[in-house]
């Protein structure tokens, strides 16, 4: 962080106006984003439609009533009580975990598409440590069942690191197939009668035990949900950050991600550095599942697709591929589904209203030309423009 | 008859920095203007606010006596002004035809393209003003001379009257570069105005009927190639005299330090690029590659430092033997290596100088203490060699790529020879610099020689190993046409050996 | 000025949101509601085609004729469930259905906290005094669409294929296969079932609920195999394969759930049968049932549809696919399944899963 702050300052005189500047368009995004969605639920409401049929200040009136009302039931369901603001936290969780595996992923180099695969990967070996293993004390049980599924995702992710390594196989191909054997393979081990199956004829999970579950901080509250998990990601969101920044291998990480024929020429093995950032990048998409599994459910249904792998593309891009921007973008995505959970249930906006302003958000932080011309900020100096990936296309 | 260009008083600014300051410049029809400067000198700024892309703050531009706006490059063009850039603006995978035709595509039938009759029109201005091109080739499997080519017939398929060519020759081979100044004449012989950007004195000398000097952002001088020398134009350029010839004692080679035996070396393509090349470089001497570009010197040096595999043969670094060892054991045996390509593989572009300066020492104590890298320490070292090596940047923590050509490269070196090593590798140390970057460059290269390194120097340009080595190989064809000492060999032949023909049977081999 | 209006409307935006605060809960339908319903989908969402789609029609069917008020809530992910639930019990909501077997932990768990509130889930037996499970004896409908497969077929093949393997999708299989055997032994044929044997329970599934794209391709194996009557288990998916059945143009599609003629009317000429999962009738008698002055709870009892209480069914058969007798047959079948004289496979079925 010091050296990007002092990078502004060997640039431009005013590097508060920078940063304000680089902030400013996220922020902005994220209101045009709102306005968009409120535009949208106004039109597609029929008591507004009906309303401006009677005249253009009933309309007004009644489209006025209808936002206020959604928004105001979004903005609780985001921040509005302890409840909620637990839930916008716990939501965030996991997305923190996928989005750092794949921002790891970029400032290596790589596009790691299959965090989807290495979140069901990490789901299953982390759930079977949960449920097989009995009468271990909490300490042990715990922290075996998210190695569990950092080992996971680390080893289905490792295997296409090395064949990156080895044959200079893709990565994106090699990831998105693997996602496939991942939900196959999920199917196979979970379905009515499979390993992993629990007896009856539902296609789950047995229950982890108890001693494997996150705690929770309030237990008295059944509610709410939110557990030690979140303190975990932030926890890993430093290491990441400490990682990459701070120590030799993350310098080797980012060397090779930037300029793999200079990584060379240093004497960075190359290879090596390739399987060990997909391992990476695979444990910590693992550790994503067992935050939802040992946190709030207690099994794993074979259903489990909740698309965190895909989302984790759109948070390392929002997030700048830095471990904090990851965990602000997390807790954006996290906001919007709690208030769009609380909106849907008190203003009947459907849920994919979520889908709608995380695609707008996405699109007008790709392309805050947009955003700058709405609000006729200054562009940024060349050297200050937020790099959003040099994953794509390097290697 | 007006200047078909003039100027008159182009200022601009940028904040902080005055990058041209009152500029009057004058290009007469059928002439080449050569505008001279080290890099930071404005050129680069003074052709964009020509070519539209920039706005002069203060100034006026007139074309044949009557005066004009410039608001794009699109203008440019309208007004017959045509500019090649450095990096060429080609699509690889695109025929020549459709990358001429890319922007103003002809069109016949209402939508089809017009394929034929662009081609037509290539292969007429091709065969008018001799550039040897054909329309139908793919433009990625050209090599960089032609297309050069391709971006000049882009220009004149325009009907471009004013070529600005930026940095022509920087991509080029001596070869190519024969071949482009007969095409710069001709193109003035059939009428055509063209400014020559660059900073090497003697192809400015050679080429131009004008030169105007920029330092500063300030027009410091003109100059006439028919009376100028180099020494005038550098000393004008750099604003104090240069030393163009390298200053050093002569050399007093040790022992043995690189010793290289029977080593063969395959190239990209699978073919034999090193053929069986056997030399020993000895502390305190410089030992120079001579040779025309694609004969074998850039697999050597990358065998050499462990880039490349070797097929056969051996090569031994102060009696070990590194033969297909990894870069990495390379240098921790006292190897410093200055690559070829700077921004390829010599940086990281995103990265601050400081990081820069630690790229092959980033797990070595005292830079990092275990897993953990000591910021403290690489400030320091950066602090210090940013200043000894005469690195200017705003900072320490300015990324590499923000920095000029030199200075870049000054990064490298700073990094390279500020180890404590046994054998300098510099491969093309100094193409596309400046002189005053040059002259700095060579002296530290003598200087870690009289400090007891063997230095290995290659270099296209026949000058800077003639100067700077002590000792000459000449390659031709992935091997070692001959060996000669700098003092006593003549430029005439090295030129033969480098031309695969051995002085005396006057056969070509 | 364009700046500063956009500054102004987002600034307005905001500090309306601040002010209106958190809105009150759950006043659809007016003040004058006898019972609030909510219902809770799985991730396949409230417009899936399927069993959300149908269940909550019998919400709607409620809304209209019962006057309750009713909404629902959808799920993205495994852990909204919870969510969702949690918010109509904080809205007090007197009867709140749960769709699919993936909410039946949670349900369950819910319910046991809040032994107050009904709950009703769809797809899966009782899971507490105040839960009612609803379930249906799909295999009886199954039964029938098998038999009259059987009398439709003109090659002496028919196919079935189901999303996943599990219980409440094998179930039209394993009843779909008992009719086609039925209809072999009462009339000396031999049309053979493809994608489905209840003895090993094993058949083609092609693994999800979404890819029409794969109901199109598993439809045209079976059609090269030579099958001409295709019954797809797997909710839009069979979508893909009804539009598979119509470009061939010989052959006949069975729909799943509800009557295809009317949800899928763009295929209706190419549907021989519908096998009804009449979720809807289920749900709406629960909710007659909660409105009951004299309720007193479910005391753990389920509701199950079977032929005899039209909570499944076919839908009318195709005309001229097969003759008048054949649907006289289907008269007593049915007759017969109600008065548990014929076999539908299904006790076959669960002692394989033992």
């Amino acid at each position: 962080m010091s050296r990007q702050k002092a990078n502004a300052e060997g640039k431009s005189p005013s590097r508060i106006s920078a940063a304000a500047r680089s902030l400013a368009v996220p922020l902005l995004a994220v209101v045009t984003a709102l306005i968009i969605g409120a535009l949208l639920i106004i039109v597609t409401d029929e008591t507004v439609l009906a309303a401006f049929g009677r005249g253009i200040g009933s309309g007004l009136v009644q489209a006025w009533r209808i936002i206020s009302k959604a928004y105001g039931a979004f903005f609780f369901g985001a921040f509005g009580d302890l409840y909620h603001i637990t839930e916008t936290l716990r939501i965030a969780t996991p997305y923190i975990f996928a989005g750092l595996a794949v921002a790891l992923g970029f400032q290596g180099g790589l596009f790691n598409i299959g965090a989807e695969g290495q979140y069901f990967i990490g789901g299953l070996t982390s759930v079977y440590v949960g449920y097989s293993l009995t009468g271990l004390p909490w300490f042990v049980h715990l922290p075996l069942a998210l190695l569990a599924g950092a080992v996971g995702g680390a080893l289905w992710a490792g295997i296409v690191g090395v064949l990156k390594a080895k044959t200079g196989a893709h990565e994106v191909i090699n990831t998105i197939m693997m996602n496939y054997v991942a939900y196959r393979l999920a199917e196979f081990m979970l379905d009515v009668g499979g390993p992993m199956a629990r007896p009856g004829y539902r296609p789950v999970s047995p229950e982890v035990q108890p001693s494997a579950y996150l705690p929770q901080f309030f237990p008295s509250d059944s509610t709410i949900r939110f557990n030690a998990g979140f303190f975990i990601a932030l926890a890993f969101a430093v290491l990441v950050w400490w990682l990459l920044y701070k120590t030799t291998l993350g310098y080797e990480i980012r060397t090779v991600g930037q300029n793999p024929h200079a990584a060379r020429y240093a004497g960075i093995n190359v290879p090596r550095t390739i399987i060990i950032t997909m391992a990476l990048s695979g444990a910590l998409a693992g550790l994503a599942a067992p935050m939802d599994i040992l946190g709030v459910i207690h099994f794993m249904p074979n259903a489990f697709s909740s698309g965190y792998g895909f989302d984790a593309i759109a948070l390392a891009l929002l997030g700048n591929s830095h471990p904090l921007g990851v965990v602000l973008a997390s807790l954006l995505f996290g906001a919007l589904r709690s208030g769009a959970s609380n909106m849907q249930g008190i203003a009947q906006i459907p849920i994919d209203i979520t889908s709608i302003l995380q695609g707008l958000i996405i699109v007008f932080i790709a392309a805050p030309a947009i955003v700058r011309a709405i609000y006729r900020i200054r562009g940024l100096e060349q050297g200050e423009e937020l790099v959003l990936t040099r994953g794509w296309g390097q290697m | 008859m007006p200047p078909v260009l003039e100027l008159k008083g182009i200022t601009k600014r940028f904040p902080g920095v005055l990058a041209n300051d009152h500029i009057d410049l004058t290009l007469h029809e059928g002439t080449v203007l050569a505008l001279l400067g080290e890099s930071g000198a404005g050129k680069s700024t003074l052709m964009n606010v020509l070519y539209g892309l920039y706005t002069p703050d203060e100034g006026e531009i007139a074309i044949r006596g009557e005066r004009v706006d410039i608001a794009g490059p699109n203008d440019a063009i309208r007004l017959g002004i045509g500019m090649v850039h450095q990096h060429f603006m080609l699509v690889p995978v695109l025929t020549v035809t459709e990358n001429v035709m890319l922007g103003m595509e002809s069109i016949k039938h209402g939508i089809l393209l017009d394929r034929e009759a662009a081609a037509k029109r290539i292969r007429d201005l091709s065969a008018r003003y001799g550039l040897d091109v054909n329309p139908d080739d793919l433009v990625g499997d050209l090599p960089v001379g032609i297309q050069q080519r391709v971006e000049i017939i882009k220009l004149l398929y325009r009907n471009a009257d004013i070529l600005i060519l930026d940095e022509p020759t920087a991509v080029l081979t001596p070869q190519e570069v024969e071949g482009f100044f007969a095409v710069v004449r001709t193109l003035v012989a059939q009428g055509k105005s063209v400014i020559f950007i660059s900073h090497k004195l003697k192809e400015v000398l050679a080429l131009a009927d004008t030169i105007a000097v920029l330092r500063r952002g300030k027009l410091v001088g003109a100059a006439d190639p028919a009376t100028a020398t180099e020494r005038d134009l550098a000393s004008l350029m750099v604003g104090r005299e240069v030393i163009l010839t390298v200053s050093k004692e002569p050399a007093h080679p040790q022992e043995v330090i690189l010793a290289v035996k029977e080593l063969r070396v395959r190239g990209d393509r699978g073919e034999i690029a090193v053929d069986g090349i056997s030399f020993e470089a000895c502390a305190g001497e410089i030992v120079g590659v001579a040779g025309v570009q694609g004969n074998g010197q850039t697999e050597l040096i990358e065998a050499l430092t462990g880039l490349r595999p070797v097929m056969t043969g051996t090569v031994t670094l102060a009696g070990q033997d590194i033969t297909n060892h990894t870069p990495r054991t390379i240098t921790e045996v006292g190897s410093a290596h200055i690559p070829e390509d700077r921004q390829k593989d010599g940086l990281v572009l995103g990265y601050p100088i400081s990081d820069n300066l630690v790229l092959n020492t980033y797990y070595l104590p005292p830079v990092a203490k275990g897993l953990v890298m000591q910021e403290e320490v690489i400030a320091e070292r950066a602090e210090r060699l940013v200043k000894e090596y005469d690195v200017r940047t705003p900072g320490i923590f300015t990324p590499a790529g923000n920095l000029s050509g030199g200075n870049q490269q000054k990064v490298i070196v700073a990094r390279e020879l500020s180890r404590d090593v046994k054998l300098v590798i510099a491969s093309q140390p100094t193409r596309g610099l400046d002189v005053g970057s040059i002259e700095y460059i060579h002296s530290q290269l003598v200087r870690k020689r009289d400090e007891g390194a063997a230095v290995i120097v290659v270099s296209a340009e026949l000058d800077e190993v003639l100067s700077l080595a002590d000792r000459i190989l000449v390659m031709f064809d992935g091997e070692i046409m001959g060996v000669v000492l700098a003092d006593e060999a003549t430029k005439e032949e090295i030129g033969l050996l480098m031309a695969g023909v051995h002085p005396g049977t006057q056969e070509a081999a | 000025m364009r700046k500063n209006l956009w500054m102004l409307v987002s600034l307005l935006l905001v500090v309306s949101v601040m002010f209106t605060g958190c809105g009150d809960a759950g006043d659809t339908g007016g003040e004058e509601t006898v019972a609030s319903v909510g219902m809770v989908t799985d991730m396949g969402g409230i417009d899936d085609k399927s069993f959300n789609a149908t269940a909550w029609k019998g919400v709607e069917l409620a809304i209209e004729e019962l006057n309750v008020s009713g909404s629902y809530l959808e799920s993205q992910q495994q852990t909204d469930y919870a969510t969702n639930i949690t918010q109509y019990i904080k809205q007090d909501t007197d009867l709140i259905v749960t769709v699919g077997f993936l909410l039946a932990d949670d349900t369950a768990a819910m319910a046991a906290e809040n032994p107050d509130v009904n709950f009703a889930i769809v797809d899966f037996g009782s899971l507490g005094d105040n839960v009612r499970g609803l379930t249906f004896s799909t295999d009886q409908a199954g039964f029938m669409a098998g038999y009259v497969a059987a009398a439709a077929t003109k090659t002496g093949k028919v196919a079935t294929f189901g999303g996943i393997n599990i219980p409440t999708v094998a179930i039209f299989m394993v009843g779909f296969e008992a009719g086609v055997d039925y209809y072999n032994a009462q009339n000396g044929a031999s049309v053979e079932v493809l994608g489905w044997n209840t003895a090993e329970n094993n058949g083609v599934f092609v693994g999800n609920f979404e890819s029409t794209d794969d109901g199109r391709r598993v439809a045209e194996e079976f059609m090269a195999e030579g099958a001409d009557v295709v019954m797809p288990v797997a909710g839009p998916v069979g979508l893909g394969s009804a539009q598979a059945v119509q470009e061939a143009g010989n052959a006949w599609i069975i729909g799943v759930d509800t009557d295809w003629t009317v949800s899928a009317s763009q295929y209706k000429d190419v549907v021989l049968t519908s096998v009804l999962k009449n979720m809807d009738v289920a749900v709406f008698d629960t909710i007659k049932q909660v409105i009951d002055p004299n309720f007193a709870g479910f005391g753990g009892e389920n509701y199950v549809g079977t032929l005899e209480n039209d909570g499944v069914g076919i839908a009318p058969v195709a005309s001229g696919a097969v003759a008048d007798a054949v649907l006289k047959d289907l008269e007593t079948i049915k007759a017969s399944i109600i008065a548990g004289e014929i076999d539908t496979g299904w006790d076959t079925y669960l002692a394989g899963l033992e």
